[in-house]
């Protein structure tokens, strides 16, 4: 009997330890550059339709920033930027599915708040996009800024953090308005449209893509001024500090490659370049692409195939994009902008 | 004879005319600088380059023009982090210089004097040509520092957003008038390049 019990224990505390050895497997996945290579391409999950950031055309071709970033990804492991498949995902699920590793990384309009990475043991590793709520009111009223925007009716969607913060703007700035709200963001445009309201509130990047459905676009502006913050980033999973790595320095090399002058067309000049800080992008000094788990030439295959930082932005959502959004916020710090990227050294 | 003279002219004419081409072929075809053409009010400048009021943050004090040439964008500054945003033409080559200017004239139509470099090169120029509608400067001009350079008009609004230039910058003509009366004769002008590799 007595044998009978300690064999009870003993089995109880095995299935606990293999128990907490799944859960730890479960929670601590720092395999995922092993998974991608072997598998030979990247998993990233992407908006299932968002022109300029992720959209499939009829023959399923996705173009967009946010695949344009999974694309370097995959072009700094593989220098293949087709070496990355795209996964629609919801919003709702999408944090669930990267947890679950449906997915490599989540590339798909996601802003990063606290919350999000403690609750999903998630991790956003670098702002791609800077976004944020901002206005957009007809050319003729002849405002350009936001402050002038006192005793506006402004339409806005409903039960929103945008709603909220657009009380919190105005309150703040001692302003008056009158709220014009509806459920859906179709009718908030409709709106605005037929002259129910002065303003319409949303993100900005949103805001150029309303524009573009608008009877005549130039005929309405968006104010520079952004009153909240939506920082857009990439996310994987945390303790795989090695993925985070790559998925982080793949940004910060398209950055620091705009600030250098390196482009996908003048690569080849670059790589003979004798400039040291270039040199270290490029990979012909210093070993930081094998420290990675990459090659040498990781930034140069990134810049080759997709492109620095500033074209990616220009081709998909900027000057040579349908929604032409100013950079803003998301040019480099040297030039007006609050882009930064860590040097490479 | 006379009637023979007259023919060895137009031959001369002719060939000179016909080398003056094949040397515009053989280049670029030069459509920067159109002396006598007057601009088409109607061409309507792409959202990239139309005037507008964008976020911008800088140390320069406001007030102060910011040129980033690979940009194709001039910056007036304004207070609150925030610019008038030109769309400009900018140099073919030429104007490599970066650093700090300033506005040390002011001129309305001004008067054309093509410096002798760009005769040289562009030896079919007028060497003196009056201000108005036709002459390439514009509306009004703006002198940097002792350089034969200048922020100015164009009588080619089609060429904003294009490096065409020798080396000026050039604005459209009604965006020109309007930075002309924002900034005084001594506005510090920052001129960026892209970066060399």
């Amino acid at each position: 009997m007595r044998t009978f019990r300690g064999g009870l224990l003993i089995g109880l505390a095995v299935a606990v330890a293999v128990a907490a050895v799944a859960a730890a497997y479960e929670l601590y996945d720092t395999r995922t550059l092993k998974r991608t290579v072997r598998r030979g391409e990247v998993l990233c999950g992407v908006n299932k339709g968002l022109p300029g950031f992720s959209i499939p055309d009829d023959k399923g071709n996705w173009t967009g920033f946010d695949v344009d970033f999974c694309r370097a990804v995959a072009a700094a492991i593989f220098n293949d930027p087709n070496k990355a498949r795209f996964i629609p995902l919801d919003a709702n699920e999408r944090f669930k599915e990267l947890q679950s590793r449906k997915v490599d990384i989540l590339s798909r309009n996601s802003t990063w708040s606290m919350s999000r990475e403690e609750n999903y043991d998630l991790y956003f590793p670098a702002v791609a996009y800077y976004d944020g709520q901002g206005f957009m009111l007809p050319r003729l009223r002849k405002i350009d800024s936001a402050l002038d925007l006192n005793d506006s009716k402004v339409c806005v969607q409903e039960a929103t953090t945008t709603q909220l913060n657009l009380a919190d703007y105005f309150r703040t700035n001692n302003m008056k308005y009158q709220e014009i709200k509806f459920g859906k963001l179709d009718d908030v445009i409709k709106a605005y449209e037929s002259g129910q309201c002065d303003t319409l509130t949303a993100d900005v990047s949103q805001l150029y893509a309303l524009r573009l459905n608008l009877g005549k676009p130039g005929d309405h502006v968006i104010l520079p001024d952004v009153i909240s913050k939506e920082p857009l980033a990439p996310v994987v999973r945390q303790r795989d500090d090695d993925w985070m790595m790559i998925v982080k320095w793949t940004l910060y090399a398209m950055i620091n490659a705009e600030e250098l002058g390196v482009t996908s067309k003048n690569i080849d000049e670059a790589l003979k370049s004798k400039k040291p800080d270039v040199m270290r992008l490029v990979g012909t000094e210093g070993s930081y692409g094998e420290d990675l788990g990459l090659t040498k030439d990781w930034a140069a295959r990134i810049i080759r195939h997709v492109g620095n930082y500033g074209e990616v932005y220009e081709r998909n959502v900027g000057s040579e994009s349908r929604l032409k959004i100013p950079r803003g916020l998301n040019q480099l710090w040297s030039a007006g902008g609050i882009q930064y990227a860590p040097p490479i050294r | 004879m006379t009637k023979f003279r007259h023919l060895i002219w137009m031959v001369i004419a002719a060939a000179g005319l016909m080398l003056s081409v094949s040397h515009g072929l053989a280049q670029q075809p030069d459509v920067g600088d159109q002396p006598g053409l007057l601009p088409d009010d109607s061409v309507e400048l792409d959202p990239e380059w139309q005037k507008q009021m964008v976020y911008y943050r800088t140390t320069e004090a406001p007030g102060t023009i910011i040129i980033a040439t690979a940009e194709r964008h001039l910056y007036l500054v304004q207070p609150g982090g925030r610019a008038i945003r030109y769309g400009i033409g900018v140099g073919r080559d030429g104007f490599q210089w970066q650093g700090l200017l300033s506005i040390a004239r002011k001129a309305e139509w001004p008067d054309w004097t093509p410096p002798p470099e760009m005769i040289e090169r562009q030896p079919y120029l007028p060497r003196f040509m009056a201000g108005g509608p036709g002459n390439p400067l514009g509306a009004r001009a703006m002198y940097l520092g002792t350089t034969v350079y200048r922020i100015h008009g164009t009588n080619r609004p089609d060429t904003i957003g294009t490096k065409v230039s020798s080396g000026c910058f050039r604005l459209v003509n009604t965006d020109v008038a309007d930075l002309y009366d924002r900034v005084p004769v001594g506005t510090k002008v920052v001129v960026r390049q892209k970066p060399e590799l």
